[in-house]
Parts: structure tokens; sequence; C-alpha cells
């Protein structure tokens, strides 16, 4: 599977705005339902707050991975913004977070697009591979850092 | 060292994934070889083999939802939430090489070798073991019992509604008529499943009733097993009635063909062979006893629980299968608690010869012994086998050939030391004790001197 498919072009922000966690993370539900990924935004929301509250996915290391299964989803797919200012994203090692991923994944989803998700979420683990998101001018960059 | 790992979180996007990569990362960074089970929404991947559990140190589960650790039972477990995995991975990793694999308790031991014994084989051997360890227990129960009765003297059995005849109504009227049907029934569940079950008991119970007893028995249930598996090939039905096999097809045909083939055509040569052997061990001259109890001794204790000495076991057995007391079963027993209690004493008097875990592993041995579990010195045997299996077999030769020259009868097919007690279920107890005492004795000695001393 390819990333491109489940992060295409147009869910990308290179500089994503919102000073809260909350507020970061309705600005990226926003890209996917532009792009009709998302037909209830309440719903998906609630999904992916009710995650959040398990536990914050600010994983550390300046990276995010808000998530939420959900009827809403029509698709899987990825949303992902660079927060230039970082924001509090109650991270596990209490550092402002960058690179935010917003993943959205129907009820029923195929095995590959999350086996693409798992592969994106080991690859978020490498220290190299979050220098290169940072550091990304274009879309072609970001693919490249995985 | 290896170290084998679990990961989920709830939804099993992203966590699993993230946690099983911090696993391995560290891991690689610590040269320390790992893997790494993910339960994600894709399902299990990357599965955890039982072999690779038998090779790892510990095990890390680092979820949140619910991991069933049942497989990874016996190994040390360091537990930890998936954000323990992410952010302190090296820590988990640290803790789970420090924590020690517990090393099975001997006994323990002795069972996993009769189990991977029980699973190795198929084919004929293995049916035949499945059939035998069905049997066992029911053999065991009605020969304790008729044991029992012959407790309240050796005919009090005779007097209808007492105690002793209800016993050894229970014992021989029940328990060991369903011997026989239970052994070919099971061999033949073994070969061919459920279905084996109805051809196989239904011959076995011909069998007996013919007089064609253990043998008949066991040609009653391969054949029955193997009549299952050529009619499953041969009948097809249409889908609709394919439920009629199991109740109504296979059992009708089955029992009718091996019904027919017992009766008439097995059944008399086997009778005939069955009452051979039990008069010629009848009519057995003092010299041939004393080579059969002998060779007994030498099979009992030549592979401790394999094929060779569970063919002297069926054999004791078969001869008290019509509930009197034997001879043969008595140089069984005997010869088959020679080995763990000759060992056991090794250790005792010739400590220098064995290491300290060894001493310890001696004295679990001395209650295998006693309990006539031969296996108990198969841990021993697979240490050094040119030097101990020779000693065992000597010291079971000896105890199995004085059983007989004794005259030694036993009533009961197991139980070693416990049922010795029992009155009447052991014709000539002194001779039968000192018998096995003789062989233990003569076991230790060779062990204790042909071994190697130990350098600690």
């Amino acid at each position: 599977m390819d990333i491109r498919k489940l992060l295409t072009k147009d869910r990308v922000v290179f500089d994503l705005k919102g000073e809260t966690k909350g507020e970061i993370i309705e600005n990226l539900i926003d890209i996917l339902i532009e792009d009709n990924i998302i037909k209830d935004k309440n719903m998906f929301k609630e999904a992916v707050f009710k995650r959040e509250k398990e536990f914050s996915t600010g994983i550390g290391n300046g990276v995010g991975i808000p998530h939420g299964k959900s009827e809403a989803v029509s698709e899987a797919a990825i949303a992902f913004g660079i927060s230039k200012d970082g924001v509090d994203f109650d991270s596990m090692d209490g550092k402002l977070t960058h690179l935010i991923f917003l993943i959205a994944v129907p009820e029923k989803s195929d095995d590959i697009h999350l086996k693409a998700l798992s592969y994106i979420s080991r690859r978020l683990m490498h220290n190299e591979v979050r220098q290169a998101l940072m550091e990304a001018k274009t879309y072609d960059d970001i693919i490249e850092a995985f | 060292m290896k170290i084998v790992a679990v990961t989920s979180c709830p939804t099993g996007i992203a966590h699993t994934y993230m946690a099983a990569e911090a696993l391995q990362m560290a891991a690689k960074e610590m040269n320390v070889e790992i893997k790494v089970e993910t339960h994600g929404s894709i399902g299990v991947e990357n599965e955890i083999t039982s072999e690779e559990i038998n090779k790892a140190h510990a095990v890390i589960i680092a979820a949140d939802t619910k991991i069933d650790k049942t497989k990874f039972e016996g190994l040390p477990i360091v537990e930890g939430t998936v954000q323990d995995a992410i952010k302190n991975s090296k820590g988990l990793i640290e803790r789970a090489m420090k924590l020690k694999k517990e090393e099975k308790e001997y006994v323990e031991k002795i069972s996993e070798i009769k189990e991977e014994k029980q699973n190795k084989k198929k084919g004929p051997y293995h049916h035949l073991m499945t059939g035998v360890s069905y049997m066992i227990p029911f053999v065991v129960a009605g020969g304790i019992l008729i044991a029992i009765s012959f407790a309240f003297g050796i005919h009090a059995a005779e007097n209808e509604g007492t105690l002793p005849w209800a016993l050894s109504f229970i014992g021989g009227g029940a328990a060991f008529a369903l011997m026989i049907p239970i052994l070919s029934g099971f061999i033949a569940y073994s070969i061919a499943d459920r279905p084996g079950l109805v051809p196989g008991m239904i011959g076995g119970m011909l069998s007996a009733q013919i007089g064609a007893g253990f043998l008949g028995g066991l040609v009653a249930g391969f054949l029955a097993g193997y009549t299952i598996i050529l009619l499953r090939k041969w009948i097809k039905l249409p889908k609709t009635m394919e439920g009629l096999m199991p109740v109504l097809v296979l059992p009708l045909l089955s029992s009718l063909i091996v019904g027919l083939l017992m009766l008439y055509i097995i059944g008399k040569p086997a009778a005939a062979i069955n009452n051979g052997l039990s008069n010629w061990l009848e009519n057995l001259q003092e010299g041939s006893a004393i080579v059969l109890g002998l060779v007994i001794g030498l099979m009992m204790a030549f592979d401790m629980g394999g094929p060779v000495n569970k063919a002297a076991y069926a054999f004791g057995v078969s001869t008290i299968a019509a509930g009197q007391s034997s001879s043969v079963m008595a140089a069984v027993m005997a010869a088959g608690m020679v080995p763990p209690l000759g060992i056991g004493i090794a250790t005792l008097i010739a400590k220098n010869k064995f290491t300290k875990e060894e001493r310890e592993a001696g004295k679990a041995s001395l209650v295998l012994g006693i309990s006539f579990i031969t296996e108990g010195a198969i841990p021993f045997a697979a240490a050094d086998p040119l030097r101990v299996i020779p000693s065992l077999m000597a010291g079971s030769a000896i105890t199995g050939a004085l059983t007989m020259l004794f005259k030694v009868k036993l009533a009961v097919p197991h139980g070693g030391i416990f049922v010795l007690p029992i009155p009447n279920a052991v014709e000539g107890l002194l001779p039968y004790i000192i018998s096995i005492a003789i062989g233990s004795v003569v076991t230790a000695f060779l062990v204790a001197t042909l071994k190697k001393p130990k350098v600690e």
C-alpha cells in the first residue's frame, strides 16, 4: 500500500494553526471533511477524543497521533500537519508537539490500510524519520521521509 | 538471550505497532534478540510459537487490553502498558533480562517427558498407547478394588451381598469387564476419531465375551479404526444426507463388519493364542519362569516408559485381566520400581558422583520409585546413558528373576508400595520387598561404581 493514497497531497498542512490540542485536532478533522472522508464531524470527533481520554496520543519526541475508528469515516485516511510553534499535547515526555498525524479509520477497514498505518506508526519511532519530517518543505519530502 | 513480547492497545491502529517498534529498536541497541507479537486491528501478527516460548528467557507484555497469558506459562513475565514500551522500552527489557527463568520441578519434568513420548509417536504404536493409556485407570481401579476384597479373605467375595462380594463385583464384574472394550475403543478412536469408538468398543466387547482377551481386543481396535477410515473414503452421500454418516451409516456398517469378522474369523485363533499363553504361563517350569522374570526386568529398565517397557507392562496387565493374581505382573511392577529407586540410593551413597541438582533430583526419584513410575530414572539415564542404563537393566533383571524364583504373585496392576499393605494383594509380601530391595541395591552399587566423579 502506497502511503500516498492514505496521505494525499491535499491532506498535508505545512503550517498547522491552533493553540491547543483541541484546536489542532479540529483543524485536521476539517481537512478530512473537505476531502469527503468524514461524513459526520461530531461523531468522528467524539471517537477521537474518547481515545484521547484513555491516554494522550502525544507519544513524545514532538509527535502526536490522534486517531479514531468510526462509522463516520468512509475510508482510511491520514491528515498531517506541522505546527511550527509546537503545541501542548499532554505528551508523555512533557515536550511540545510539532508533528501531528490524524488517523481516521472506518469501522470496517481493509487490512491493506491497517498495514500501512502500522508501518507509519513504526517508522515514527525512528529519530531520523522525525527529523526528516520536521525539515520537510514539500509533499515529496514527507513521503520520502517514510 | 532471547526475549518475546506482546503489544496491544485498545484501537490497535498505532500504539500497538509503535510499542513493538520501540521494543525492537531498544533490543537491537542492547544486543538482545527479541520477537514482538502485535495484537492490532489487523489481528495477531508475528505470532510467537511455542518453540520460541520454550527458548525464551522472559516475556514482556506491553498492553492496555487483556492478553491471554496462558501460552506463556512458566516464563517470567514483565508487564507494562504500551506507553511504558514506547517511553521506556529499554527499562522493560532490562527488567525482563534480570528475571530468572524458574527451574522446573523434577516431578514436572518427568511428566513432561512422559507427555512428549506420547505425543511424538504417530502410527500404530501411538494408537496402541492411546488405547492402553485409557485402559490403565480402569485396570488400576478394578485391580485395587478386587485386592481390597481379597483383604477380607481370599474366598470372602463368594458370599453374595457382602461388602467383599460388592468390591469384587465392581472391580471384576464392571471395571475389568470394561477394560478390553475401552482398549479397543480408544485404539480405534486414536485412528479414526469419534466414529472409531463404536465399532472399537463393540469389537472389544465381543473379544472379551468369546475369550479372545487382550489379543483379540487389540486386533478389534485396529480393525475398527481402519474400517471407519475406509468407509469414510468409499461412501459418498449427497450433501443433504451427510448428517446421517456419523449417527447411522458409519456406526451401523462398521459395527457389522467388525463384529462379523471378530466372530467368524479373528475370534477363534485369537482365543486359542490367548488360552495357550495363559496355559503356558501357568505351567511355566521354575527355570523358564526365572528367565521370563529376567527378560521382563531387562525390558522394564531398557527404555523406562518407552515402547519396550510398555510392551512388558501390557503383557503383565493382560495376565491379571481375568482377575487372578499373576507372577508376571509381580515381576513387572517390581522391575519397574527398581530403576528410580536404585538411582535414588546411588545419589545417597556416592555423593561425589552427582551434581547438587542431581542429588536433589535423587530424592524425588526415590518417591517416583516407590510409586512405580519408572520414568523417574530418565533424566539420569539421559545424562549418562552408557553407564546408567546397563546398571538399571542389571538391577531390574535381578529383581524380576527373584520375584519369579520366590513365586510372588500380584493382583494389582499399579500402585507401587502403596498397594502392598493391602492384605492378599501380594502373595509373598516379604520376598517381594526383598527382591525389590536387592535389585535396587545392585543398581545403586553399579551406578555408583561406574559413574565418574563430578568435579564441582
